[in-house]
């Protein structure tokens, strides 16, 4: 197959191109152009909800005389957005050999507050102590962006009251639940013009006038006036504004989101060519199969390893292969999809 | 039906008094004591399921009815996410004749992907090329991604 992935077309022709038009410690806002909207919602889904952070996961309240339910505090010290630099290296609690959680699959952070004073007392993200053991200074460390240092409020003490637990932060992806999402939000956009009518704008008299134009408008080509509609033509230009939570740096978000989207086509290539020897992609196959066909074509064993393997056998799907497996199975008979 | 008639039988003693928990209805036992009563010796049945546990889940599997040039095959734990990206580059290849991917019920984390190629390559090459191209599309990408934030940094620098 001497093709290259990368010239795809006349348009795609000098591949895809990355422009930066704001990076700061919050966001980066980039344009990806040459690229097929399909690879720009992956990245984009990647980004969302598939790159590991730490967030607290368990909480053991010795003392809780707050006001609130220590299952409500749980879920509020669950979102505190932590540092998740190093959180790669943190293996998942499930696949760490400890029993329950250690230093390689977690933080443990401590929360110890009494309000002895006369006016009642803001505990917040900033009074978390990591305790213990961790596999960087850094992970695990609640972030604090506001200005006075304080970080994300957790609860308030009357006099009197006091509040002591235990919080273990695993890792995970924001998948499983959003307290894990890196990123605070992702901007996604493409065709500022709508030329591409992908969008039907709900108006009273005039679409044009009661919408604000996007501040991408001015990137891309106004239609002309009476410009015929291209019907073949296709999203080319698309741009992300990735806010971070503070977890991670936005420009590292970019870089594990695609990173993570390696990985996973990594591990499928693993898989697929490890199979080589044969019986790599039905080990376990246990779906519908008609007796016929598994008297046919001696199994799916020997039909899987020709293509890869020796040339030779080749002949031998060629002549039960064409029409014997395609004709028997569920298939063929229409059963399987419906 | 010998299941029909099983019930029937055990019935009777089961309506009036608690029943030891071997003579209730075999839907009404837990269903590991099925395998326990199988291996008389309980601690190496513990290991062997260790064993089992430790062993990869097959994440790819080919589906009924596939052909060398006309495959489906079906992902565990993917989505659109890699669906939709996969099933262009793999279009995208001139030696394939179709592709397409289907998530047949959402509340199943499985995905579908049915290649058909021309002659002279396989199905599985397809696919095994498509994940390769994406792989190579992400180095480029991080690449550019790189650059461009460097050129960024260098740009507010100076």
């Amino acid at each position: 197959m001497d093709y290259d992935p990368m010239v795809m077309d006349d348009a795609e022709s000098v591949g895809p191109v990355v422009k930066i038009s704001q990076a700061d410690s919050v966001r980066t806002k980039f344009e990806l152009s040459n690229a097929d909207i399909s690879f720009a919602n992956s990245l984009r889904r990647v980004m969302l909800a598939e790159i590991p952070t730490i967030a607290i996961d368990l909480v053991e309240i010795e003392d809780n005389s707050s006001v609130l339910a220590d299952e409500f505090i749980a879920h509020r010290l669950g979102l505190i957005p932590l540092n998740a630099e190093g959180a790669d290296s943190l293996l998942y609690s499930r696949e760490c050999d400890c029993e329950g959680h250690c230093e390689h699959c977690s933080v443990r952070l401590t929360l110890h507050a009494k309000c002895t004073g006369d006016e009642n007392m803001h505990v917040s993200a900033r009074d978390m102590v990591p305790t213990g053991d961790r596999i960087n200074q850094a992970v695990g460390t609640p972030i604090i962006a506001d200005a006075e240092g304080l970080g994300p409020l957790i609860l308030k003490l009357r006099p009197g009251q006091e509040i002591k637990l235990e919080c273990i932060a695993k890792k995970g992806i924001a998948k499983e639940h959003a307290k894990w999402a890196p990123s605070a939000a992702i901007g996604f956009e493409y065709d500022p013009h709508n030329k591409l009518r992908h969008l039907d704008m709900w108006f009273e008299s005039d679409a044009k006038t009661e919408w604000p134009p996007s501040e991408y408008a001015t990137w891309e080509e106004p239609p002309q006036e009476g410009e015929p509609f291209d019907y073949d033509a296709v999203p080319n230009r698309f741009y992300f504004n990735v806010e971070s939570a503070g977890n991670l740096p936005p420009d590292t978000i970019v870089g594990e989101g695609i990173k993570v989207l390696q990985q996973k086509l990594a591990g499928l290539i693993h898989e697929l060519t490890e199979g080589e020897g044969g019986d790599g992609m039905n080990g376990d196959y246990s779906g519908p199969r008609s007796p016929e066909y598994s008297a046919g074509a001696d199994g799916f064993g020997g039909g899987y390893a020709t293509p890869y393997g020796n040339g030779g056998n080749q002949s031998s799907w060629g002549g039960a292969g064409g029409t014997t497996p395609y004709g028997t199975t569920p298939y063929g008979a229409g059963q399987s999809w419906s | 039906m010998p299941r029909a008639t099983k019930f029937t039988k055990e019935e009777p003693s089961d309506a009036g008094s608690d029943v030891a928990m071997d003579e209730a209805p075999t839907s009404h036992q837990p269903e590991s004591r099925d395998d326990m009563s199988i291996d008389p010796n309980e601690n190496e049945e513990v290991e062997e399921d260790e064993v089992e546990e430790e062993e990869e889940t097959q994440r790819v599997r080919l589906l009924p009815g596939s052909t060398p040039t006309a495959a489906s095959f079906e992902f565990l734990n993917e989505g659109h996410t890699l669906g939709n990206a996969l099933r262009y580059i793999i279009m995208k290849n001139p030696d394939v004749e179709f592709c397409a991917y289907a998530i047949p019920h959402p509340s199943e984390a499985k995905m579908n992907v049915r290649i058909q190629t021309f002659e002279g390559t396989t199905a599985i090459q397809a696919l095994e090329k498509g994940l390769r191209d994406i792989q190579d599309l992400c180095d480029v990408v991080t690449d550019k991604f790189i650059d461009s934030r460097e050129k960024f940094a260098a740009g507010i620098s100076a």
